[in-house]
């Protein structure tokens, strides 16, 4: 029995030592062949990527040093309020001043990049396993992507190296790999390409939340107008430096044209794939709300999905309206007057006389308001889930003189003694029985209610229950692209082309879905800017049309903005609406070296080529 | 033995290795002034009005900048400056750029002072206090007119402290005041014309505080890169009680 060991021992020798070489790929390794080889493996390739695009969506969050700003799912960012429609004037909101977000977070998502320009190299040599059909779609959802990535880094910083190759450490050289900056205008060549190559390997139509041929050509008119309005404007208003002497930023403006036209084309030729969304014909509010919840809207071009049990759901109903209407979180950023004042001019809240008009109600003051502003934009006296937006900042015992002399909002007019202005810091405290402040504002301190009157709309998911309100329940899609945007894209080409009577065509497609009178003659580039203004509000988009614009540091220029404020008049059980600049006071400037941000320090260090960084850092 | 032995591990670790930082730290100083070319007089500025700008060349040809922001009284100065040799000059101030960088080595307390051009210099600066209104009035004039940057505007500027600047004010007597909800700036909007030099312009301040004590100054942009102001002195205005 002794010998069991030893007969154990030698079977196991004869067994392991025999001729198995331990050189085998091992099964816990997902390799090239697992994942080249079968559609469901590309197409989770691919999955990745889609999830990885530095899409602005709702979690988005630009804030310098903030870290993960493309964070998606439950545990990422809840706050939703921390957008940057609040750091252009269309809402006023968290941040201190333009400047906690202007100068970017250092993306660089070259990962992804890498990732990308892997599949392309790949897939080729698996083709075989696939029909043409397949490989074509495939690819050209990788020439998308890559598109994709590539103008997120250029509308940023400018000119970024170009990488199109997959490189290699430590095959290739550290010299090697520090690959130096590309113009900013090859960097729009090279998307333009890209997109391109994309519309032409894609199919028609694809499952949703992917590309086809037509959000290619979407995306490249949005690329195309960003490279003609740098061209054309970026020569007009300039930092001084190096890297504008030497094309790291900037276009020449002899090109403006070319990439105008291209947006044009490119634009147009979506045209009859998608359409506006007209489902709830006549009533152009719901209709306009629903655009943006309908899952099955002819508009939509390109989304990306939430939902609870893949733990992606976001925040948004429970951040952008107050806490009275929802179940958790809280609010903090709110649209302006000067926004409101975009759609109508001037609400009519002032006599005459100059007097405040006496409004028995609050909601009176919707009356005859473009249907698009009011499905973008909770007015005092809106209701949401069976809830009134009761705003009022406080009761005026009685009300003397003029609106004008209450507009600085500095509460030093006769009006304003604490004998005759009752404020509160509580929803809850009353004046002979009417609550001083409605349970939706305002406060005169802190900001999770109102601080302008206003609360968005858009988005705004009024189906679901008070209960599922709660932070990471929603699952609203964010429509990153929309058929809208690409009448806006082109109608603004065509203006910048001198084809007036287009751009005009295109925007009173807008206007009538709108429910705003049409543009007749008159049309100016100011026109068609402001329609984008209205039509994308709070689609995170302003903030880089401003900047394309190059009038940021123009109408961002220690500027203050304006709330629509309701009162109630005690002596004459009347509320008044006054316009006064927002109780915080907030004061908002853009520096001109903002138009790009710096190159992220840590790149300049491991890559020295990549200077000069940009004029102004 | 088992805990001895852990605890000579943890000894190792903690004294394995205490190599010395042996460089010098930042012992050396910086400073100087901006001085404006017309007055000969340090430039009329306001705290961050304009920025030293120094790259250090020690130890590579593209250094990341480090800035040196200036004093309202338009010196600088910064007491932790490596020791090293650098490249410096004044920028995104209200002047023409400087053409080149000074290379210079610094080490102890260096000093430094610029010569610049400002855009504009504001001449025959008066003021009028009248009940609670201020009136300031200004001529301006351009040192170097060929090639001159349109000229944006012109603000008031008030504070409670003679800190008084773009950085520094109470904006809503800059932007917008009591009964007058419009800027109280002026828009000029113009590129350099030899009118400009006999034109006056006067700029109200309404609503001060009464029985406050406020400073006072105005300043012009253009539209360079930086948009930042060429000022006048400040004043300081003492508005009577009611």
């Amino acid at each position: 029995m002794k010998k069991i060991p030893y007969i154990i021992a030698l079977l196991a020798l004869a067994l392991l030592s025999s001729c198995h070489k331990l050189d085998v790929a091992p099964l816990n390794i997902i390799g090239d062949k697992d994942v080249f080889t079968s559609a469901n493996g590309i197409t989770s390739y691919l999955a990745n990527l889609y999830g990885d695009m530095p899409m602005e969506d709702f979690f988005y969050e630009p804030q310098s040093g903030a870290g993960f700003l493309f964070q998606t799912g439950n545990g990422g960012r809840w706050q939703c309020f921390f957008q940057p429609g609040a750091l252009d004037g269309e809402l006023v909101g968290p941040f201190g001043g333009t400047g906690d977000a202007a100068t970017g977070f250092g993306f660089w998502d070259y990962t992804d990049i890498r990732a990308i320009n892997y599949f392309m190299q790949t897939l080729p040599q698996y083709a075989s396993n696939f029909s043409q059909d397949q490989v074509n779609q495939w690819l050209g959802e990788a020439y998308f992507l890559r598109a994709y990535y590539y103008f997120a880094l250029v509308k940023r910083y400018g000119g970024v190296p170009i990488v199109k190759a997959v490189t290699n450490y430590p095959e290739q050289s550290i010299a090697d790999l520090q690959v130096p900056r590309n113009k900013e205008e090859d960097c729009y060549n090279f998307i333009g390409s890209d997109l391109d190559s994309a519309a032409l390997l894609l199919p028609e139509t694809n499952d949703r939340g992917r590309a086809n041929k037509y959000v290619a050509y979407s995306y490249k008119s949005l690329a195309m107008l960003f490279a003609g309005s740098i061209a054309k404007y970026g020569a007009l208003n300039y930092v001084a430096g190096d890297a504008l002497d030497k094309g790291f930023v900037g276009i020449p403006s002899a090109d403006a044209s070319k990439f105008f036209q291209a947006a044009y084309d490119a634009a147009s030729a979506v045209e009859g794939h998608y359409a506006l969304y007209t489902k709830d014909y006549p009533d152009k509010v719901q209709n306009y709300v629903d655009l943006f919840l309908d899952q099955s809207s002819s508009e939509t071009i390109f989304v990306r999905d939430y939902s609870i049990a893949s733990g992606t759901a976001h925040s948004w109903d429970a951040t952008m309206t107050c806490r009275y209407m929802t179940a958790d979180g809280l609010s903090r950023c709110y649209p302006t007057l000067d926004l409101v004042e975009r759609f109508a001019g001037p609400l009519n809240i002032v006599n005459p006389d100059g007097t405040p008009k006496r409004f028995a109600d609050r909601a009176d003051l919707m009356q005859g308001l473009e249907p698009r502003l009011l499905a973008s934009v909770y007015f005092p006296g809106a209701t949401l889930r069976g809830l009134t937006f009761d705003v009022q900042r406080g009761i005026y015992l009685t009300f003397n003189g003029s609106a004008i002399q209450e507009e600085s909002n500095n509460n030093n007019t006769p009006n304003d003694v604490a004998s005759n202005l009752m404020f509160a810091g509580s929803t809850q405290t009353t004046y002979n029985g009417m609550r001083i402040i409605g349970e939706c504002g305002m406060y005169n301190s802190g900001d999770d209610l109102t601080r302008t009157g206003f609360y968005c709309r858009k988005y705004i998911n009024y189906n679901a229950p008070q209960a599922s309100c709660g932070l990471y329940q929603s699952t609203e899609s964010y429509i990153d692209m929309r058929y809208a945007e690409v009448l806006l894209n082109r109608a603004e080409a065509a203006m910048e082309l001198g084809n007036s009577a287009d751009a005009i065509g295109d925007i009173n497609q807008l206007r009538d879905r709108a429910g705003a009178p049409e543009v007749t003659s008159n049309c100016t580039i100011d026109t068609i800017r402001n329609e984008r203004c209205k039509e994308l509000a709070f689609e995170h988009q302003y903030w880089w049309d401003i900047r394309r614009w190059r009038i940021a540091d123009q109408i961002l220029d220690n500027t203050k903005f304006y709330a629509c404020i309701p009162y109630y008049v005690w002596s004459e059980q009347k509320y008044i609406f006054l316009k006064q600049i927002e109780p915080y006071q907030r004061v908002y400037t853009f520096q001109k070296n903002w138009y790009y941000e710096p190159l992220p320090g840590g790149e300049l260090q491991k890559d020295p080529n990549l200077f000069p960084n940009n004029p102004g850092y | 033995m088992k805990k001895i032995l852990a605890i000579v591990a943890v000894l190792g670790l903690l004294y394995g290795c205490t190599k010395p930082d042996n460089y010098p730290g930042p012992d050396s100083a910086f400073s100087g002034n901006v001085i404006d070319s017309v007055t000969g007089q340090n430039l009329l500025t306001e705290t961050g009005g304009f920025q030293i700008e120094m790259l250090e060349y020690s130890w590579s040809a593209n250094p990341d900048p480090y800035y040196i922001p200036s004093k309202p009284d338009g010196s600088y100065e910064d007491t932790r400056i490596f020791s090293g040799h650098y490249g410096v000059f004044p920028t995104q101030g209200a002047f023409w750029p400087p053409a080149d960088s000074i290379l210079r080595d610094i080490k102890g307390n260096a000093t430094q002072n610029f010569t610049v051009v400002p855009y504009l210099e504001v001449l025959n600066f008066t003021h009028v206090l009248s009940g609670d209104t201020l009136y300031m009035s200004f001529q301006i004039s351009a040192p170097y007119k060929q090639g001159l940057p349109q000229i944006i505007d012109a603000w008031p500027f008030v504070n409670n402290t003679p800190f008084v600047g773009s950085g520094a004010m109470i904006s809503n007597y800059t932007n917008s005041s009591e009964g007058n909800p419009s800027k109280n700036t002026i828009d000029i909007n113009s590129n350099w014309d030899d009118s400009l030099l006999t034109k006056t312009y006067t700029m109200m301040v309404p609503g001060l505080l009464p029985g406050r004590t406020f400073y006072a100054r105005v300043g012009v942009r253009v539209n360079d890169s930086y948009k930042k102001f060429n000022f006048s002195p400040v004043i300081e205005v003492d508005v009577p009680s009611k």
